[in-house]
């Protein structure tokens, strides 16, 4: 890479090696996934017989609809997946609705109508993001067992809520804070109030901050076991939890390409968001991290 | 329309005050502009008339009403940003419309008042654009149009023209002085230039330290500056302060300057100041460039004009004058010459000091005397 | 002075607004520690109980083989975790910094793991490092037939396994960090020091990498944080084992509070948890807040 006294053989063969390196690590990168989806059409016969790094003889999507919706897990009547992705579902798409509208609010009342003790509230809030959530497993599992919400999608969705809300305040707070200020002030002159400045002024310049943080809160929720594992039963539990029991079951013979076709179907969405809206996926996991 | 009375505003962030006892009263009409370098309060002075940030005691009256403690919305204020804060999102017309449709305006009223505004400003072409899709200068226009449609009691401008280039500045200032001119309105206006200060301005309020140092007419703050401060703010380039001492001259006094090894005396037009109880002592001379020029027949026999001979250390050719910078007292002074008139660095050159129009200060206070 | 204020709705309504979420910092964040930190005082075993007993959880928690296993395990995996992660992410964005054609496709497929869940990653890794099935079967049967790989069922190497995970899905992040971090760098700068006679080694070491300092600090703060809250990935890899051989505190908390009943030794393996990420990020707090900031 150095720049060399001689420029054309060096500088040559310094871009070529650069370019294997990268490629070589981006096969260590890309080989797991590529090995999972070929694995997940194959049968186990063949899986049995072949190799690990074989192009798929037969090609067949057999394993595929064992993991939706075939494969025994635990001792539910449902079998498959495919209710375990249902409830996560239902888990996310309010847990991340309510995360976000709260973290909208909070961070345009900490951006634009400060108040003595809102910079220490925002401090105080923020170690909501750094939290080994080990420290509330247990008062958190005594209040929803004291509001019945125990081992329900509710107290679920109440949890991700709540242990999200750091994250979402943060986020659009730092958007909000490089807005410029006199939009409200010009706002506010204007005669608008509290919520029409929101959702007149502030809200329309949201968009990309919003979409960071949905894209963030979605692939947080979605992945989440811990609180999946503790705080569902079996009528509740997310895709994550579904698929550990899955893999786990200690039963029968090791079905590898049902364990592989079931950990994409647990993987799709995420992997959704992050081909569609990349970006901002990328903008998400670094917010914040890097100062600006 | 309406006039503004600030009484003895403070404003303070905990042991930090801003504002150490405002007062200004502002007619029906006029054209006020708050002058001062960066953290002299100017700012805040203004979003406190605007209601954007609560003054600690004090009060701000508008028209008739005690408005202090009133919300911004409520105090009927328009007010101008130097970031012209234009609505992003919004073309330029709901940008003007918005705060028309917010104090529920009838659909037909705000869009006759749109087309006036529009056309007051020129701004019709661009009323379906977006304000990323504008100039600065255009920017600015609907940023004032914004202001004008709600034809409020008063109107604040944070230094609006601060954002453009140098030509545009000076055309904004010229057609918003035609517009006030033409619309009597009640303005009060930061700016930290002293230029625009000076044209634009009924009075000028003068501002440092969270105090208003002088309020007045734009001639009256340039001749007759109330302290040094003042005196050196006003004015580019500025004022020339020469520490010398007072002495008796004939009946009446002069201060005593030293140029290349000579002493001369200046004689002090009384009408200026009197020094009577200075004489020994040391003052500070103000005298602007302007006063200190070649030589030119007609005037060497006046009564307050002397002729000095001085050593050009530096030149400074503006086109229609050459800025000379001369050494007296051991201190700089900077002096107004035609420029065909002007010497050549290094060289020595006879100007006149014309003491009509000179003030003093005391070393110590920096008060006029 | 004469006219009283008149607090009218905007001046109450931002305050309301915050408040839900000031009852979930005071609630959920601070008092469910304060709840924690107080059972771990207490002899509760399946049911909280507000007997006080001192520190006697704590030293049956550091008298447990198993905990001081897991502490020990999250050590090994904790350096080696951000460690590599650090140093592959940070090469990896300076050879993509360098005018990369295709850099938009290349980063992409290093981030991606990122996006899937700890549980997917484990699944994957677990069967590809299974001996019988994986790599090793692999290997051998490309004629290599003394080929081993069997550290996911060797008590001594499983940890390692987990490192291997951790690393894949993570250092990518970290790769993008950094770039963001290098991109983040005024040019000028760099102009500057090659005009001085700096080559490109001397720029990345002597200006480039010294100048993001944060960036390494946030990366840090970042990785730290995935590995102490470490659990999904070890319960999908290895599930804890061979035996008890790569326990970590998060699950030594997960089976003592909720598969054992044993409540107070649980929440003082999590108060010791929450003591540890205090260490690593009070200094952090600290830096930050101490350089000035406007506004």
């Amino acid at each position: 890479m150095a720049k060399s006294k001689n420029p054309s053989y060096a500088s040559i063969n310094g871009r070529a090696v650069l370019y294997a390196v990268l490629i070589i690590v981006a096969a260590y990168y890309l080989l797991p996934l590529i090995l999972m989806i070929m694995t997940s059409f194959r049968s186990m016969d063949e899986i049995r017989m072949g190799q690990l790094i074989e192009w798929p003889k037969s090609f067949s999507l057999d394993a595929w609809s064992m993991a939706w919706s075939e494969v025994q897990i635990g001792a539910r009547e449902d079998r498959g997946l495919r209710p375990y992705f249902i409830n996560s579902i239902l888990m996310v798409i309010p847990s991340v609705a309510i995360s976000t509208t709260l973290g909208a609010l909070n961070g345009y009342v900490l951006s634009f109508w400060k108040f003595r003790g809102s910079e220490l509230f925002f401090g105080a809030l923020l170690i909501g993001c750094f939290l080994p959530f080990q420290a509330i497993l247990l008062p958190q599992s005594q209040l929803l067992g004291w509001l019945g919400l125990s081992g329900s999608l509710p107290g679920l969705i109440l949890t991700h809520v709540v242990y999200g809300v750091s994250f979402t305040t943060l986020f659009f707070r730092n958007y909000y804070v490089n807005l410029p200020h006199e939009l409200v002030k010009a706002a506010k002159l204007d005669g608008a109030g509290f919520w029409v400045i929101f959702f007149r002024i502030i809200l329309p310049l949201s968009a990309p901050i919003l979409v960071v943080t949905v894209i963030w809160q979605f692939t947080q929720i979605w992945n989440d076991f811990l609180f999946g594992v503790v705080f569902s039963d079996p009528s509740s539990q997310p895709v994550t939890v579904g698929l550990n029991n899955m893999v786990n079951s200690s039963t029968g013979e090791k079905q590898y390409n049902v364990d592989m076709a079931g950990a994409i179907i647990a993987a799709l969405p995420t992997i959704v968001v992050y081909v569609v809206a990349g970006k901002y996926f990328v903008r998400g996991l670094t917010a914040g991290s890097v100062k600006g | 329309m309406a006039e503004l009375k600030i009484d003895n505003v403070y404003k303070s962030f905990g042991e930090e005050h801003i504002l150490k006892g405002i007062s200004l009263d502002v007619t029906d009409g006029e054209f006020i502009i708050l002058v001062g370098p960066s953290g002299c309060g100017k700012s805040t002075l203004l979003n406190c008339i605007a209601g954007l940030e609560d003054v600690t005691t004090g009060d701000i009256i508008l028209g008739d009403t005690n408005v202090t403690y009133e919300a911004p919305k409520d105090r009927d204020i328009a007010m101008v940003f130097q970031s012209y804060a234009l609505y992003p999102n919004m073309n330029v017309r709901k940008n003007i419309a918005f705060g028309l449709e917010i104090r529920k305006m009838p659909k037909a009223e705000i869009a006759e008042e749109v087309a006036r505004v529009a056309k007051l400003l020129q701004i019709e072409p661009l009323l379906d654009r977006k304000p990323s899709q504008l100039s600065g200068g255009q920017r600015q226009r609907v940023a004032m149009g914004r202001a004008l449609a709600r034809r409020p009691k008063i109107y604040l401008f944070d230094e609006p023209l601060s954002n453009l280039d140098a030509k545009l500045r000076v055309e904004m200032r010229t057609e918003m002085k035609k517009l006030h001119q033409r619309l009597g309105t009640t303005i009060v206006y930061v700016t930290h230039d002293q230029i625009e200060a000076m044209t634009l301005a009924d009075r000028i309020a003068v501002m440092k330290g969270g105090i208003v140092q002088q309020f007045g007419t734009p001639q009256e703050v340039y001749d007759d500056p109330a302290n040094m401060f003042v005196a050196g703010f006003m004015g580019s380039p500025s004022m020339n302060f020469l520490r010398c001492e007072v002495t008796r001259h004939e009946n009446d006094y002069a201060v005593q300057i030293e140029s290349q090894g000579t002493v001369f005396q200046l004689p002090v037009d009384p009408k200026q100041a009197d020094l009577s109880n200075y004489v020994g002592k040391t003052v500070v001379l103000g005298i602007r460039p302007e006063q200190i020029t070649h030589v030119m027949p007609h005037l060497v026999s006046e009564q307050f004009i002397t002729q000095v001979p001085v050593k050009i250390e530096v030149t400074e050719p503006t086109g229609a004058d050459t800025l000379i910078l001369a050494r007296i007292n051991d201190q700089e002074c900077e002096c107004r010459v035609h420029p065909q008139e002007a010497g050549k660095v290094g060289d020595t050159m006879d100007l006149l000091f014309n003491m009509s129009k000179a003030v003093f200060f005391d070393e110590q206070t920096e008060a006029r005397l | 002075m004469s006219v009283s204020r008149k607090k009218g709705i905007d001046y109450w309504l931002p305050k309301l607004v915050v408040s839900p979420t000031l009852v979930i910092a005071l609630v959920f964040f601070y008092g469910f520690v304060l709840w924690t930190t107080f059972i771990s005082f207490t002899n509760s075993s399946f049911l909280p109980s507000y007997d006080f007993v001192g520190f006697d959880q704590y030293v049956r928690l550091f008298m447990n083989p198993r905990w001081l296993n897991a502490m020990w395990n999250l050590v090994v995996f904790g350096v080696l975790f951000i460690g590599i992660c650090m140093v592959v992410g940070l090469v990896m964005a300076i050879l993509l910094d360098q005018n990369i054609r295709a850099e938009g496709a290349i980063r992409t497929i290093y981030l991606y793991p990122m996006a899937l869940s700890f549980i997917v990653t484990g699944t994957v890794w677990k069967w590809l490092l299974n001996p019988t099935v994986g790599i090793e079967k692999f290997v051998i049967s490309l004629g290599w037939d003394s080929f081993i790989f069997d550290w996911i069922i060797d008590p001594d190497m499983a940890i390692y396994t987990v490192v291997i995970a951790g690393v894949w899905q993570a250092s990518g992040f970290v790769m993008a960090i950094f770039l963001a971090g290098l991109r983040g760098i005024d040019t000028s700068i760099i102009k500057a020091a090659q005009l001085d006679g700096a080559n490109l080694f001397a720029v990345y070491t002597r200006i480039i990498i010294p100048s993001m300092r944060p960036v390494f600090f946030s990366a840090f703060i970042m990785l730290a944080h995935i590995a102490i809250k470490s659990f999904d990935l070890v319960i999908a890899l290895t599930g804890g084992g061979p035996g008890n051989s790569t326990d970590v505190p998060a699950i030594f908390m997960y089976q003592f509070s909720f598969q054992r009943g044993q409540l107070g030794i649980g929440a003082a393996s999590a108060v010791i948890m929450l003591m540890t990420v205090l260490a690593i990020l009070v200094p952090y707090l600290y830096s930050e807040l101490r350089t000035p900031k406007n506004g």
